[in-house]
């Protein structure tokens, strides 16, 4: 590991962090105006975690250490993932970082530790979250690795910095594959994200929530931890979509000139993506529980399409 | 040194056999404590020995007896070997520090030491499989293997549901030894031959019989659906050190045999791989799926082996398939991942096998709806259940992880160099294989959730308490080595001379301690150390009741009914009524009931097949004396006309 790949580490999950909270409270200013509100400051998420680190936690007299340390772990998963997907600079990969499959397992290792926190406190809000959170990523899984062994195959590697590499080299790398795999991935942004019309981020009824269900019987640092960690799969999951599709700006070389305007170029288009599922959320509502599979078998038919077009081709 | 550090190993066992089979009449701790003592000592003796031959590389044979010419009992410890037996030495030696203190909670007083010595006998057959040079030796001790687990099974024979296991897994182990018989016979009558050694005349049209006999006999063993149906049986009635010898151990000896005979005697065809693989999938994805359904904890773990063994059969059915279309390094890091997950699956399932076998002694019952809030009560027993649960659902940087991600990356580096209707085969095999990674995480969630978390759901789960020391050294030492296997995967294919193209899982290990570290101490040292404890909110009653705790029921409820088609229900509704009429509704009773769809369309139609052929055949024996002078007046008569057409 060399001192360029450290410095990377450092910027990439320090800038993650840095831009993850905007994007969320983008998407509720988005769907606000489209509902003829005036919404919250685009600042608004960054205020709310601050006061949740501030205030005191709250444990229930049933949980476990599992409630301790299950924030803290899967924050610092989210955030090893993160590593595996440059945002503006992309460096040589080391030690088999940016391997695609380890990416999807890492989201793995954060959602086992969040399904455990919502059993833990014994409440049947948390169990009811747990309980869907990883029946849906259950039905979910072989769509997202049909949709990386897609990209694997067009981009004849296994890892997210080659993809990127040479997705940034080609001209105009927008091929009507791409464009079908980009489909299937903002399927997947929606659906490891917890957004409408999966589940809803804004409601606490109990017959919609899943994500807001596990995280229910947390409080103060441990709440803002989760929260975090949901914001900043939702940036890393939108960069590996932007930076696939939309590669422009990506610099595979270090300056710091470079990766700040590459930095700014990135933070403008992951605020567009966001937007759009703003837009994508106010334009359809709360799918029922049982009809979400149908969904992934659509977003599973756009993969193989992919592949058929691709392997034929 | 290896010949010496075998043959004593092997002597050690013996007297570990025999020592408490001499006492047997009176229950002494002392003699289990010298049996098990053997067990530990011939396992460190087996682990140093197969590790010189892995790492050495050079074979070691060593001459038993010659009884006839063509028969030979000769052993053999070549690299694939003495891998084998590192996993069942290391296993048993684990099982034996956890037994020292089980065994004493058993019931069952002279009985015990008869366990401890059939333990051994078991381990013994179990490594001498392993180490078999010739079929002759190998199918003997497949039996002796077959029959020494059969008493281990049938240890509380006095219950009739422990009966009935007993029965079953009986018919099932002797189905195996039949096709492996046969397999080995027809392999004779192929080359002439009874070494383990590749097959010269390839053309001989007994070949192809010979395998798919192995096969059934291997599948059989090692729970391949539709062959399955033993293990959750079997598993929840034996005491629990057996459980993990049976499922850790045991199963892996099948998967050995598969790998030997495709190995060293078969040149294995594309399609064989295809079966294989087939095979594999089938029985990982419906694995999990049952576990999920079950509540029994132990019946959940026999399930779970069941899909683990058939990801161990993709690994080998990929690799033959790799290797008929010519590509030898994928194949070899797809087999690498079959052997690899071999291991994983021996040392993450025996340690949860033994964890519950704990859990199942602090709480005395099996169902997991009736434990809750053990993590709490066991906070050993809960990490090192925990441990194994992280493990089996592959997370990284643990082992489990890194053997399925070995299989994964040998599929996704495949499909652009294999033509399309081999490259339709792996997606579909991909998805369904993604699809069983991820359900073993929702299955593993809902047992550690129902069993460790929350309240306790029973008086006995209320009052559990911590087990002794060494039922939580026993298993500790697996959880070391889930956690050490996973961490330093890269670094042990390197040592044993495999440049493998995968992640450094100690880079990703130290990343994720290293980030979980720095979120910790930047919270602990930035943000105010308040803290209260207060109820859980009850959505306005008074106190919270276990009651109104999410089951493992409800948990898997979603899956349960997305998979609907898989479990298929069966409606019962029966009605009496007072008149004729049906007017006047007396009593009736109705219900759902899932189909167990092998047992009922499978084992029970065969069963009653072979039931009435016997009863048929029967009929011929009638014990009258008249009868029987009748068939012998036949039988000359047949003779006479025989010889005189031959003639």
């Amino acid at each position: 590991m060399n001192g360029e790949f450290v410095a990377y580490c450092v910027i990439n999950a320090l800038a993650v962090l840095a831009i993850a909270p905007l994007y969320m409270s983008l998407i509720k200013k988005v769907k606000a105006w489209t509902q003829g509100r005036q919404g919250p400051s685009p600042f608004q998420t960054y205020a709310n975690l601050a006061k949740l680190f501030r205030k005191e936690v709250i444990y229930s007299p049933n949980s476990s250490r599992v409630t301790r340390v299950a924030p803290s772990i899967t924050l610092a998963a989210i955030l090893v993932a993160a590593l595996f997907v440059p945002l503006a600079y992309v460096p040589a990969p080391v030690g088999g970082i940016g391997n695609i499959i380890l990416f999807l397992y890492l989201f793995a290792l954060a959602r086992f530790f969040m399904a455990l926190t919502g059993l833990d406190a014994g409440s049947p809000f948390g169990g009811m979250g747990s309980s869907r959170e990883m029946s849906l990523a259950a039905v979910i899984e072989p769509v997202t690795i049909i949709v990386f062994a897609a990209l694997a195959f067009v981009f004849a590697s296994l890892n997210i910095f080659d993809m990127f590499v040479i997705s940034a080299a080609s001209a105009f790398p927008v091929t009507p594959t791409l464009i079908l795999l980009a489909i299937s991935l903002f399927i997947i942004l929606i659906v490891e994200t917890a957004r409408i019309p999966i589940d809803n981020p804004e409601t606490h009824l109990e017959l919609t929530m899943i994500h807001e269900g596990m995280i229910l019987e947390l409080s103060g640092k441990n709440l803002a931890l989760m929260e975090l960690a949901a914001a900043v799969k939702f940036t890393v999951l939108s960069a590996l979509l932007i930076n696939l599709v939309l590669p422009f700006g990506l610099v595979t070389t270090f300056s710091v000139a470079g990766v700040l305007a590459a930095l700014l170029l990135f933070l403008i288009k992951g605020a567009v993506l966001s937007g759009i599922v703003g837009i994508f959320e106010s334009s359809m509502a709360k799918m029922r529980f049982f009809r979400l599979p149908s969904l992934f078998v659509m977003a599973f038919f756009f993969s193989t399409l992919t592949i058929i077009i691709e392997v034929f081709a | 040194m290896v010949p010496f550090l075998l043959s004593a190993a092997l002597l050690v066992l013996v007297i570990g056999i025999l020592a408490p089979l001499a006492a047997a009449g009176r229950d002494m701790r002392s003699v289990r404590i010298l049996s098990l003592a053997c067990t530990a000592l011939s396992s460190l003796a087996l682990a140093a020995a197969s590790l010189i031959v892995l790492l050495d590389g050079d074979p070691v044979t060593i001459f038993l007896c010659q009884p006839t010419p063509a028969i030979g009992i000769v052993f053999s410890l070549d690299r694939l070997a003495a891998f084998f037996t590192l996993l069942i030495a290391g296993i048993s030696g684990c099982v034996a520090v956890y037994s020292v203190e089980y065994f004493d909670h058993l019931s069952g007083n002279g009985r015990r030491n008869v366990l401890c010595g059939a333990m051994n006998l078991f381990i013994l057959a179990m490594v001498l499989v392993v180490a078999s040079a010739t079929t002759v030796s190998f199918v003997f001790f497949w039996e002796l293997m077959a029959a020494s687990s059969f008493f281990l099974v049938m240890y509380e024979y006095a219950n009739g549901e422990t009966r009935r296991a007993g029965v079953f897994y009986f018919i099932m182990t002797q189905l195996s030894t039949l096709f492996v018989f046969l397999g080995i016979i027809a392999l004779f009558a192929g080359t002439g031959s009874f070494a383990i050694s590749p097959i010269i005349l390839s053309s001989s049209p007994l070949i192809l019989p010979a395998f798919l006999a192995l096969f059934t006999g291997f599948s059989i063993k090692a729970g391949i659906i539709p062959f399955h149906k033993w293990l959750p049986y079997a598993h929840p009635a034996s005491p629990s050190p057996i459980s993990a010898l049976m499922s850790g151990v045991m199963l892996k000896v099948a998967v050995y045999g598969l790998i030997r005979f495709l190995l060293d005697v078969f040149a294995p065809e594309f399609w064989w791989g295809v079966l294989i693989l087939a095979a594999g999938t089938v029985s990982a994805v419906l694995g999990i799926i049952y576990a999920l359904k079950e509540h029994d904890i132990k019946g959940m773990l026999a399930c779970s082996s069941i899909e683990n063994v058939g990801i161990i059969f993709i690994g080998i059915g990929l690799s033959v398939i790799l290797n008929a279309l010519n590509l030898p390094a994928l194949a070899t890091l797809s087999l690498l991942g079959a052997l690899f997950h071999s291991l994983n699956h021996a040392l993450f399932k025996s340690l949860l096998f033994l964890s519950s076998g704990s859990v199942v002694h602090a709480t005395h019952t099996r169902d997991i709806e009736h434990m809750g809030g053990l993590a709490r009560r066991m906070p050993y027993t809960s990490a090192l259940f925990f441990i194994g649960a992280a493990a089996i659902a592959a997370l990284p940087p643990l082992n489990g992880f890194v053997s399925e991600l070995m299989i994964f990356v040998a599929m996704f580096s495949s499909i652009p160099l294999v033509d399309p209707f081999v490259k339709v085969l792996l997606f579909v095999t991909l998805a369904l294989f993604a699809l069983t990674s991820a359900l073993s995480a929702a299955c593993f969630v809902k047992a550690f959730g129902s069993v460790f978390l929350a309240l306790p759901r029973s008086p006995e789960s209320e009052d559990a308490t911590e087990v002794s020391s060494l039922m939580i050294v026993g298993p500790a030492i697996l959880a070391a080595g889930c956690i050490i296997l996973g961490i330093f995967s890269f670094q042990i294919f390197s040592l044993a001379g495999f440049n493998l193209p995968l992640p450094d899982m100690f880079l990703v290990g130290v990343l994720l301690c290293g980030t979980t570290v720095l979120v910790y101490g930047f919270l602990y040292f930035t943000t105010p150390h308040a803290h209260r404890v207060s109820p859980t909110w009850g959505c306005g009653a008074s106190a919270q009741k276990p009651g109104s705790e999410y089951t493992g029921f409800g948990f898997s409820e979603p899956i349960v009914t997305i998979f609907s088609s898989v479990y298929r229900t069966k409606k019962k509704n029966v009605r009496h009524f007072y008149d004729a009429k049906e007017c006047l509704f007396s009593d009736g009773i109705a219900g759902i009931d899932l189909i167990k769809v092998f047992e009922e369309y499978l084992y029970i139609p065969i069963a009653k097949a072979a039931c009435r052929t016997s009863a048929a055949i029967a009929r011929f024996q009638n014990g009258c004396l008249d009868t029987y002078l009748l068939y012998v007046f036949v039988t000359v008569v047949a003779i006479i006309v025989f010889l005189g057409w031959s003639a």
